[in-house]
């Protein structure tokens, strides 16, 4: 069985986000049809909240919560994955100056998995470190779909990915509830936990997918003809 | 932290204003100026027999309290220039006719970020809305971006 999880959002817990999680969820099974995703990957901004409990939610909606948290590296924002305790106490997370691959590295050995975000935008994506600095190693995946990119901005991170051969992610990176899942990433496997997420991230099959509508192509103007 | 500040000024009141009185004709004039007919805000007799036993002024009436003139004095600024981010508003109790408010004002959060457009640090200042028996009404967040 696969999974559709939209790796990438931010409830009112960031503080540039007005999204209460229940009507993220709400959103989600009311628009299932249009955004098929299991479930949502918190990433709160510079933070991490061990002790949330979101089971009643879940049971509530039937959708999946996950925890996660975005940090910021001196190489632009990166997704963190299967943060544990050790991680928060080696990295300050409210730190906008990360070492970007100190992080991949150590967050990798402690069990974990980093994945830049939106590549592809200006400042705080690869593409744009990359231009000025060496690569960053051991990157596995980027993020290639991101659904608050602006025009041409996923686009370079798809080129980053055919130069690097990184493997691609999706998320939303909602920050309004009606955002929520227009963006996601699809897994071969089964995933039910934060260990099988970071599994999978590091060794399955996954993909992409994008649920935003597609905009109906505007007409071609007729010319009028001037007498 | 690259942002270098006294932490000591987090928490520390620094402006506390004189009360202002509310009245009904007020709440009136700004439950008809924002267009709300609730007649929780106008109609004594209905407000008598609903939740709070008598008139209450439109939540968002809260906002409309003034820090004191020498509020932006004490906004930390750091880097070039900045702008006002935005306010968040926590109502807590509501405010009533012959309520008298005041404002307590103080460094809530300092934080640092960065986004499309560089970086930034934001300053929260928190004014804190108490009624004349000492009880807190409101907390108005008020969120100011720096450029650096």
């Amino acid at each position: 069985m696969s999974t559709v999880l939209d790796l990438h959002s931010h409830s009112e817990a960031s503080e540039d986000s007005r999204a209460p999680l229940e009507a993220y969820l709400n959103w989600l099974k009311l628009r299932h049809a249009e955004r098929p995703v299991h479930g949502i990957v918190l990433t709160e901004h510079r933070q991490f909240n061990q002790a949330a409990d979101y089971r009643a939610l879940e049971d509530k909606f039937g959708l999946m919560v996950l925890k996660a948290s975005e940090v910021e590296t001196d190489y632009g924002h990166v997704l963190v994955f299967g943060v544990t305790g050790e991680m928060t106490a080696r990295f300050d997370f409210a730190n906008v100056r990360l070492p970007a691959q100190e992080v991949i590295d150590e967050v990798a050995r402690m069990g974990g998995v980093a994945i830049p975000c939106h590549p592809g935008r200006p400042n705080v994506g690869l593409c744009e470190h990359y231009a000025k600095k060496p690569p960053l190693e051991n990157v596995i995946a980027v993020e290639v779909l991101n659904g608050g990119s602006r025009k041409g901005e996923d686009e370079r991170s798809e080129a980053l990915v055919r130069q690097y051969g990184y493997g691609a992610i999706g998320g939303s990176d909602s920050h309004l509830v009606s955002l929520i899942g227009l963006c996601a990433t699809r897994f071969d496997a089964a995933i039910r936990t934060i260990e099988d997420l970071v599994r999978e991230l590091r060794e399955g099959a996954y993909e992409p997918v994008d649920f935003r509508p597609r905009r109906k192509p505007v007409p071609h103007a007729v010319p009028v003809e001037v007498k | 932290m690259a942002v270098n500040y006294d932490p000591a000024i987090i928490g520390r009141v620094f402006e506390t204003t004189d009360p202002v009185p509310v009245d009904a004709a007020t709440i009136a004039t700004f439950a008809a100026t924002i267009g709300d007919t609730n007649p929780l805000h106008v109609d004594p007799e209905v407000a008598r027999q609903g939740p709070y036993g008598g008139l209450t002024a439109p939540p968002s009436f809260a906002v409309t309290f003034r820090n004191g003139r020498h509020f932006f004095e004490h906004v930390p600024r750091f880097g070039k220039q900045g702008f006002d981010a935005g306010k968040d508003v926590e109502f807590v109790a509501p405010i009533r006719p012959g309520d008298a408010i005041t404002l307590s004002s103080h460094v809530k959060e300092i934080y640092e970020k960065t986004g499309r457009s560089g970086s930034m640090v934001f300053v929260v200042i928190r004014s804190t809305l108490t009624n004349q028996n000492g009880a807190v009404v409101a907390h108005v967040d008020h969120r100011f971006m720096n450029r650096t």
